[in-house]
């Protein structure tokens, strides 16, 4: 099958510092793929890249066989929605209206929303179980409301990839878990690509379909059985405090 | 909105009938409507003076509204205005040069008969467009538009310390007339001078009303606005233009006018509830214009020769507004 994301020689970072080099690998339709690694090793910038926000330092992202950084902005929020760590500080909006912010490629110049478009924005309030907030305004809501409405958002704009950063940063285990689990529908039965990025390695080696590990310069990107079965998780920490429990699939304290 | 453009029509006629000389209501019907032959002097002081003043106002009120609500969004600060990018100090910097600083040279603006009506507006749009041109330069080499809104700033205040030094040198005749332009005066514009700027102020508030979409995007702060298809340099370049172009052209026909265009945009964000600019840029244009008219009138001080410079007044009327707004809201950091 052909891949939908191809990423080749990829080396990135910010102003010549290099985070990460020479990456090479492919994401298929309907994949979730968690993205792992210590802070400071450039998850963030590789989801950035990604989302084009920066550019690389060389290699090169192609998606549909289409050079991610020669797409018109119009053809690239036609194949990517996107979900960010930054906040939002949009007042006066109601949640619908802020929903309905994910139809902005497909809407006409006064942002009128087409039968289509109402549909859409239902389905992906459906989703993220948020109808009773519909009515309520964006910013009285808490972080975990704000965070699936974003997403909410985010699938709206229907596309055949959605890349998260850390999405859920600032969560309780409820509503993380609830993320993961509405990512993983998204992935399995609505066949989209999720990227995403993660502090919680146990929930992403349970649900994930690819493992991206970002350490020491370097992504490894492979399923989540050959990434512990390699002992690439362990190289992860530093062997005085934790260790990695394979059987479990927890981590534990080392005194 | 309907009640807007109700008093909108009353401070209009409001406007047209206070002054210093008395004319009956109905005889002003009766000029503008073209009806009877009233008294002549009535009918020049309606319509040379009074309906340009008035129609001045109408003008610059939604003109520098919509520019102060265009920054607001472009900047995401409450504070932001129509002169935050220095354009004012640009144009300010234009005319001093103009009425001040020629002399020392040794020319006097009063020998270039040309330049004697047409001198300060074409001095102050050239500076301003000065300043515009070092903006547009700096937003494609700037990738943060804080920095962008802090070059705005330094601009400003260099151009201050430029006319400073010009105002030290000049004499006092010429410092009054420069300090008089400074105070805004919505009566230097003249019949003519109006058919020329109207339909380039008019093409800025319609190409406003178009940009809604993306101003709206916009609001969701530069990234996410970029993922979900804008050409955010693009957008952040036609904001700057449309601005300079509201801005510029009130600021060289009727001096920099403050207040209006921090304070209404926040007026009609309350009023509103929304931060949706297909609403905010009509309304700030209908509330803007209320305003300025409202500012006029007082600033005539009815059944006096005295007219008090229309800067004064917006500022007693928009300084209480900005501090009960802080006060009422605890934070007017709500622009989104």
């Amino acid at each position: 099958m052909e891949s939908l994301i191809h990423i080749s020689g990829l080396t990135i970072g910010y102003n010549k510092c290099t985070v990460v080099k020479n990456m090479t690998t492919s994401f298929n339709s309907g994949e979730l793929i968690c993205i792992i690694g210590r802070n400071g090793e450039g998850k963030s910038t590789l989801i950035k890249t990604l989302c084009r926000l920066i550019p690389p330092i060389s290699g090169s992202i192609s998606v549909k066989n289409n050079d991610l950084f020669k797409l018109a902005d119009k053809d690239f929020a036609n194949l990517i929605s996107v979900v960010l760590t930054s906040k939002i500080t949009i007042t006066n909006i109601s949640v619908k209206e802020f929903v309905a912010f994910g139809r902005y490629p497909y809407t006409n110049w006064l942002g009128k929303l087409t039968e289509e478009d109402e549909i859409q924005v239902e389905t992906a309030v459906e989703m993220c179980g948020i109808n009773s907030l519909t009515n309520r305004d964006f910013s009285s809501l808490s972080d975990g409301e704000k965070q699936k409405v974003n997403i909410a958002r985010a699938i709206a704009q229907n596309t055949p990839i959605i890349i998260l950063d850390e999405p859920t940063a600032h969560l309780d285990l409820v509503n993380n878990m609830e993320i993961f689990k509405l990512l993983k529908v998204l992935a399995n039965d609505y066949n989209k690509t999720i990227i995403f990025s993660t502090h919680y390695i146990e929930l992403a080696l349970q649900l994930a379909d690819k493992i991206c590990l970002v350490n020491n310069e370097s992504c490894h990107c492979d399923t989540p059985k050959n990434t512990v079965d390699s002992k690439k998780i362990d190289q992860l920490f530093d062997k005085k405090t934790v260790k990695y429990n394979a059987v479990n699939n927890s981590f534990e304290f080392i005194f | 909105m309907f009640s807007l453009l109700i008093s909108l029509v009353i401070l209009f006629l409001l406007d047209l009938f206070l002054g210093s000389v008395q004319i009956p209501f109905h005889s002003i019907l009766n000029i503008l409507t073209n009806t009877v032959n009233e008294k002549e002097s009535w009918q020049i002081i309606i319509l040379n003076n009074r309906l340009p003043k008035a129609l001045a106002a109408i003008l610059c009120g939604a003109a520098l509204s919509v520019s102060g609500l265009q920054m607001q969004t472009l900047f995401r600060n409450p504070l932001a205005g129509p002169y935050i990018l220095g354009i004012s100090a640009g144009a300010g910097l234009g005319v001093a040069i103009f009425i001040m600083g020629l002399s020392m040279f040794g020319i006097s603006a009063n020998s270039l008969s040309f330049f004697g009506s047409y001198g300060i507006v074409i001095s102050s749009f050239i500076g301003s467009l000065l300043v515009l041109l070092i903006l547009l330069a700096s937003i494609y080499r700037l990738k943060d538009m804080m920095t962008v809104l802090i070059l705005g700033i330094m601009l400003g205040s260099i151009t201050t310390a430029f006319i400073s030094i010009i105002q030290y040198f000049s004499y006092d005749s010429q410092l009054k007339s420069f300090i008089m332009w400074t105070m805004g005066n919505l009566n230097s514009i003249s019949n003519t001078q109006l058919l020329v700027i109207s339909p380039f102020l008019i093409l800025g508030l319609v190409w406003s009303f178009l940009i809604s979409k993306q101003l709206n995007l916009y609001l969701l702060g530069e990234d996410y606005a970029k993922t979900l298809g804008l050409n955010v340099k693009n957008f952040q370049l036609t904001v700057v233009v449309i601005t300079a172009l509201l801005t510029g052209l009130v600021t060289a026909y009727c001096g920099p006018i403050g207040f209006i265009g921090i304070i209404v945009p926040h007026l009609s964000r309350m009023l509103s509830k929304t931060s949706n600019h297909k609403i905010l840029i009509p309304l700030s244009i209908l509330i803007g214009i209320n305003v300025l008219l409202f500012a006029d009138i007082i600033s005539i001080l009815p059944n006096s020769d005295t007219i008090l410079p229309i800067n004064a007044i917006t500022s007693f009327i928009g300084i209480p507004i900005i501090i009960w707004i802080i006060f009422k809201n605890k934070r007017i950091t709500n622009v989104g």
